[in-house]
């Protein structure tokens, strides 16, 4: 049964935290409501998709408002012509709180810590930015050393080791107020086991200044290793007055559009309410990239490929992220923007590569491509906006992958002359052709692609042929069957809604809110732990139940998941694992650091260092339908014309497809270019497929094998392996 | 050239995946918290002459020392499928806790190339836990001497129990395993996706393609010898200054380092194997080139290292060595780059010491290097609190150090100020307390606090750095008087006792305006 999430406040974030102490209103279910709509913002586009109970969808897409994203919103809402009052649920993915962090212009926040420890924020874990450039700073703390206040007070793992000094509380605070800051953090050492002096301190600070944002460490990330927790704590102050005055202005263009109150996707994948995301910023970090990979898993899923690698391509940057049985794979370990935030993030993998990556010769006479990218301005040399250097989009644009004299949004034609001389200036300088050149740069950026698709797979203990990968974004459909065919992978999936998946994402998502508790040094024998009920065993259960109760009054009627991070002791990472006792728990443990790193040492001790609970309201899953509209085998009205495109075999007379006008079962055969709304699909030699029910167009390569029902021998390349007997 | 320009940086990406994914694994899958928190441990992949063609390093001391390691092996017969373990300095090791394994790599029973890993491991035995012993005097008091050996069961039990940490050996080394095989499955993949004449075309070009980048940054800087010298505090033997001196030699495209006039070797342990003098040449090398340089043989081609054979940057065996890798190699690389400073756009010294500190009790033992002051640039002040030269390891968290050891950490903060004056100011040193809440020793191996780390162009030097001692046990009838400790120490703690270390800032840069 589908809930309705969006028609009640989803109070605070992680358990304990202080909520609004209204109860929640049990939604009602208005049959007139059926509507799912999702608004992604990205940097140059605002994406906006609506999803109907029987799994119809629309979509538009507008340009986006950087002066005030909730605009675009909006009227990217008013653009899809549907009518307000049929809206059930809407979510949103923005980047204000990634764009605050990157650029550093979060609100003005102090930070309190325990005396002798002013500087964690700024040595972090002592490692300089760059190994051989000794110039090079890290990122700069978001609390410059002069906003950094101490207060005489220490914890240690037993409890109290200093009482919390009156006085200096009280010099902390007045010059927290004489500092004039919109937000303070509060960190001490030990606070996330011991927190007494911690909520003393943010007392002390409410009181005297009620209308500057309080960050608690202990609220915030209940977490041991004290410069991570700092770090996360600073960030959730950093981005509160920003986050928090977006969403209000937001909220009020929403009830003028008499829409429902917008949830905002979280950097975990599932969302919550504006309230919460007000009074938690850090959660909401990788909002956008978030949304991409819950909607490339949600239609890959329904296609029947439960594990894909997503690879979302835009004009600057490259998402990737990997998909396990249907589960989005999340993490703790993020870095934004310089910034650790140890929150659950979809585990999502972005490379500085895209479309708009530049090519250049090094003076070693080597090809490269990137990290330098024209931007939206000037852009490709073939926007014709000025720019001059060759990127990867004119590359397609010289390889025909891309049409020549094709509109782009905002009035630009893409011109392939254009193109052709930049990249024939590239070829001067290593003694190739435009075209040459252009295949050279497809292929060196493919290259990074298969670094990053790699990473996030090998990396995390998959093997990538047996994954499909998932393309989409405007860059995406161009190089996923090259990238397929270097990872061994045999399937490439090109979703209908390719262009703006993350939009769909956030239609379909669940509301998620994750909780935790610390049980540092729960050392688990794991041969029985049935035989010492002094440890875990109890603790662990009443540490289940008091986060479940805190679920529970924030959400309505949550399904919840028992987790654990867990360790070998004297390990200085953990693995997160389901379970709900301690025997499971290990059991789990075991087993996930064989799949991982490939070994388990079973007569090793194992420490439970924290518990988690994910408490999530389903959101709606509706069947996607892709009309019939052709006799299947019949390219038929989807061809839209013809043209010579280049591969590394050389040039061929290739189809080019409308995929619009391509229905259920319509069925595409390399070479061809499918075009999509916003994004286009090169099926490379070799390689053929066809659209799905769902509106997914799947390709496979060679005799059609697919990834993840088998496995295949790598690619062999066209190159002779006798060339091998000359050594 | 052989190969096209494409081909080149397609295969030179894929090279360097290899020995990235390596790294990875060994980070991800180790045991101890030295390798998988403080990543001290490097991997690369050789060709099957033993050049190098592609290293992930995460700390710059591994950087020049694996070479040897396989020159090593390829004279001692590798076969197809042998995994070879050794640490012995004298024969491609360092300094004995970094063991390094050696696969050899094969299409087709033929030994193509090498897969390499190489890590710190906590404990090899020796005269005290941690194996970074203050006091040792050969070799032999600073653990377990592996020549290069091949790697089986019954040499691993050998080598486990050799330590006072045998299971976290044992996980260490499956981790180290694990990385090496990546080295075969990745290579066997690469040779069927291109072909191997293609693949080992591709080593010859990355190799070349290297060196021309280095020879083109090179043939940048002016001809001359450009000299400078430098001093090692002691020995742990006695406190006597230990010179230093260098001659950088740039000649067109090609540069050589001249050690001659560097003190003998020493007594105590802060001698160097040729490795590690290279390691730290290497490294004053990498800061000229452009940051994207690969890692591999080619880059280091155009550079020659004179080192007297006995030299402290030369030792011969039994000499002592452990300190050599953490120590000397900061001050080798910083006379170097002193040199370099008279031709080449480089920073100011940074704090050249690496402050090691180790202290251990009853079964349990803690070592940590702490960070301090990069030198200023001609581009802006240096960065405070960062570690220089050549480590980069993570610390140890406060709150896992308390909850892992009876220490307590009293104050770990920067110590304003102590970077020097100029145009640019050099970064700030840490300060950090540590007091122990049992009877302990410490040992410490740490430099630069009496000879300043100097500033550049007319800038200011840092502050030196400062071991102190506060006696607070009753034991010790202590009244929490500071005691100035010597850099290079060891001394036994009572409970409640405070070991104070405070790094040394950066040099600035510039005259005062």
């Amino acid at each position: 049964m589908t809930q309705t999430p969006g028609a009640g406040p989803y109070p605070t974030g992680t358990g304990g935290g202080p909520g609004p102490a209204t109860p929640t209103p049990t939604p009602i279910a208005i049959p007139t409501r059926t509507l799912r709509l999702g608004v992604d913002v990205g940097g140059t586009f605002t994406d906006v998709v609506t999803v109907d109970l029987q799994g119809r969808v629309a979509t538009a897409k507008v340009p986006s408002t950087p002066e005030d994203s909730s605009a675009g919103v909006i009227a990217g809402w008013r653009a899809l012509n549907e009518h307000a009052p049929g809206v059930a649920v809407f979510a949103h993915g923005t980047t204000v709180a990634t764009n605050a962090l990157l650029e550093r212009r979060g609100g003005r926040t102090a930070l309190i810590t325990t005396e002798g420890f002013r500087d964690i924020i700024e040595i972090g874990r002592q490692d300089r930015a760059s190994l051989y450039d000794l110039t090079r700073h890290r990122p700069a703390p978001l609390v410059p050393r002069d906003l950094r206040f101490v207060v005489r007070e220490r914890m240690g793992p037993a409890g109290v080791v200093v009482p919390l000094d009156r006085s200096s509380l009280a010099l902390a605070v007045e010059a927290v107020a004489t500092a004039d800051v919109e937000a303070v953090a509060v960190c001490l050492l030990f606070g996330f086991l011991h927190p007494e002096h911690e909520r003393a301190v943010g007392d002390a600070l409410r009181e005297r200044l009620p209308e500057v944002a309080v960050s608690l460490s202990c609220e915030v990330l209940p977490e041991f290793r004290e410069y991570e927790r700092m770090s996360t704590t600073v960030a959730d102050a950093y981005l509160r007055p920003r986050l928090s005055a977006y969403l209000g202005r937001l909220a009020a263009r929403s009830a003028e559009a008499g829409l429902p109150e917008p949830l905002v996707m979280q950097s975990s994948g599932g969302v919550a309410d504006a309230g919460t995301a007000a009074r938690r910023p850090a959660r909401f970090v990788l909002s956008g990239p978030a949304g991409g990979v819950v909607g490339a898993s949600y239609v890959a899923d329904l296609s029947g490929f439960p594990n894909v690698l997503t690879f979302d391509m835009g004009g600057t940057s490259t998402d990737v992220a990997p998909v396990v049985a249907g589960r989005v794979q999340m993490t703790t370990e993020a870095v934004v923007a310089g910034v650790p935030l140890r929150l659950p993030m979809v585990d999502v993998h972005t490379v500085s590569a895209g479309g708009g990556s530049i090519a250049w010769v090094d003076d070693g006479g080597a090809l490269r491509v990137g990290p330098r990218s024209a931007g939206a301005v000037p852009g490709p040399a073939g926007y014709g906006l000025g720019g001059e250097e060759p990127t990867v989009t004119d590359a397609n644009l010289v390889l025909g992958y891309l049409p020549d004299g094709a509109e782009l949004g905002g009035g630009l034609v893409l011109r392939r002359d254009l193109a052709e001389r930049a990249l024939a200036r590239l070829g001067e300088r290593l003694g190739l052709d435009a075209r040459q050149a252009a295949l050279g740069v497809v292929r060196v950026a493919d290259t990074e692609m298969v670094r990053a698709l790699r990473l996030i797979s090998v990396q995390r203990g998959l093997d990538p042929r047996d994954f499909a990968l998932v393309a989409f974004g405007g860059a995406g459909g161009l190089h996923a069957c090259a990238l397929a065919e270097e990872l061994g992978s045999g399937t490439v999936l090109v979703p209908r809604a390719a262009g703006v998946l993350s939009a769909m994402g956030l239609a379909i998502s669940e509301v998620r809110h994750d909780f935790l508790r610390p049980v540092l040094r729960t050392d688990v024998p794991d041969d029985d732990p049935e035989d010492d009920p002094g440890h875990g065993g109890d603790g662990l259960a009443a540490g289940f139940t008091e986060l479940e109760t805190a679920a529970a009054a924030d959400l309505d009627g949550p399904s919840t998941q028992r987790l654990a991070d867990l360790r070998y002791a004297g390990q200085s990472f953990e693995l997160t694992v389901p379970g709900s006792t301690a025997e499971e728990l290990v059991r789990a443990f075991h087993a996930e650091h064989e799949r991982r790193y490939g070994h388990r040492i079973d007569d090793e001790p194992v420490e439970i260092v924290n518990i988690r609970l994910v408490a999530t309201v389903p959101g709606a899953t509706p069947d996607l339908h892709e009309p019939d509209l052709h006799e299947p085998d019949e390219p038929g009205d989807a061809v839209v014309g013809r043209r010579t495109v280049f591969t590394d075999s050389g040039p061929v007379d290739a189809l080019v497809l409308d995929r619009t006008a391509m229905g259920r079962g319509s069925r595409v055969k390399g070479v061809a270019v499918v075009e999509f709304p916003e994004s286009t699909c090169l099926v490379r030699p070799g390689w053929s497929g066809a659209v799905d029910d769902v509106g997914t167009l799947v390709l496979t390569r060679g005799a059609g094998k697919q990834a993840g029902t088998g496995r295949e021998e790598p690619h062999r390349g066209a190159r002779d392996e006798n060339e091998e007997a000359g050594r | 050239m052989i190969l096209d320009p494409i081909t080149l940086s397609v295969l030179r990406s894929a090279l360097a995946g290899i020995a990235e994914e390596m790294g990875t694994v060994l980070v991800r899958a180790a045991y101890s918290s030295n390798i998988k928190e403080r990543r001290d441990c490097s991997a690369a992949l050789f060709d099957a002459a033993g050049r190098m063609v592609a290293q992930a390093e995460h700390i710059p001391v591994h950087l020049g020392a694996m070479p040897e390691s396989v020159a090593a092996v390829i004279a001692r017969d590798p076969r197809p499928g042998d995994i070879w373990i050794l640490n012995d300095p004298y024969t491609g090791g360092t300094h004995l806790p970094d063991i390094t394994l050696v696969s050899p790599v094969d299409i087709n029973g033929e030994i193509v190339g090498y897969g390499v890993t190489r890590a710190h491991h906590s404990d090899v035995g020796g005269m005290s836990p941690g194996s970074m012993p203050a006091g040792s005097r050969d070799l032999w008091q600073e653990g377990l001497i592996i020549p290069p050996v091949r790697l089986t069961d019954d040499v691993l039990a050998l080598v486990c129990a050799n330590s006072r940490t045998p299971r976290l050996r044992r996980g260490d080394f499956r981790a180290q395993v694990s990385a090496n095989r990546v080295a075969q499955l990745r290579m066997t993949q690469l040779v069927a996706r291109w072909s191997l004449a293609t693949v080992l075309d591709g080593f010859d070009e990355v190799l070349a393609y290297a060196e021309r980048r280095t020879r083109e940054a090179l043939r940048q800087l002016r001809d001359g010898v450009y000299r400078a010298a430098t001093e090692l505090e002691g020995d742990g033997v006695t406190d006597d200054d230990i010179p230093i001196e260098v001659a950088v030699t740039i000649d067109g495209d090609s540069a050589r380092m001249d050690f001659t006039g560097t003190s003998p070797a020493v007594a105590g342990n802060v001698n160097c194997p040729l490795a590690v003098t290279r390691s730290a040449c290497y490294f004053a090398l990498r800061v000229l080139l452009p940051e994207d340089v690969p890692a591999c043989a080619g880059t280091y081609a155009p550079l020659t290292i004179d080192a007297p054979e006995g030299s402290l940057v030369n030792a011969r065996p039994p000499h002592a060595v452990v300190a050599g890798n953490v120590e000397t190699s900061q001050r080798v690389a910083d006379a170097v780059l002193a040199a370099l400073s008279q031709v080449a756009d480089v920073p100011a010294a940074g704090e050249g010491t690496m402050n090691n500190t180790v202290i251990g009790g009853r079964g349990w033992t803690y070592y940590e290097t702490v960070a301090g002051g990069q030198g200023a640039s001609s581009t802006g002040d240096g960065p405070s609190g960062v570690h220089v030269g050549m480590t980069n390891t993570l610390n140890t968290p406060i709150e896992a150090l308390e909850l892992e050891y009876p220490m307590r950490v009293e104050r770990y903060e920067l110590v304003e100020g102590s970077g020097g004056t100029g145009v640019h100011r050099g970064g700030d040193g840490i300060i950090r307390s540590i007091r122990v809440l049992e009877d302990a020793t410490v040992n410490l191996l740490t430099d630069r606090r009496r000879h300043a780390p100097p500033g550049l162009a007319g800038g200011g030097p840092g502050a030196v750095g400062r071991n102190l001692l506060a006696r607070f046990s009753t034991e010790s009838a202590g009244d929490g008087a500071e005691e100035e400790l010597p850099p290079k120490v060891a001394r036994r703690l009572r409970a409640g006792d405070v070991v104070t270390v405070v790094t040394p800032g950066g040099g600035g840069w510039g005259g005062r305006t």
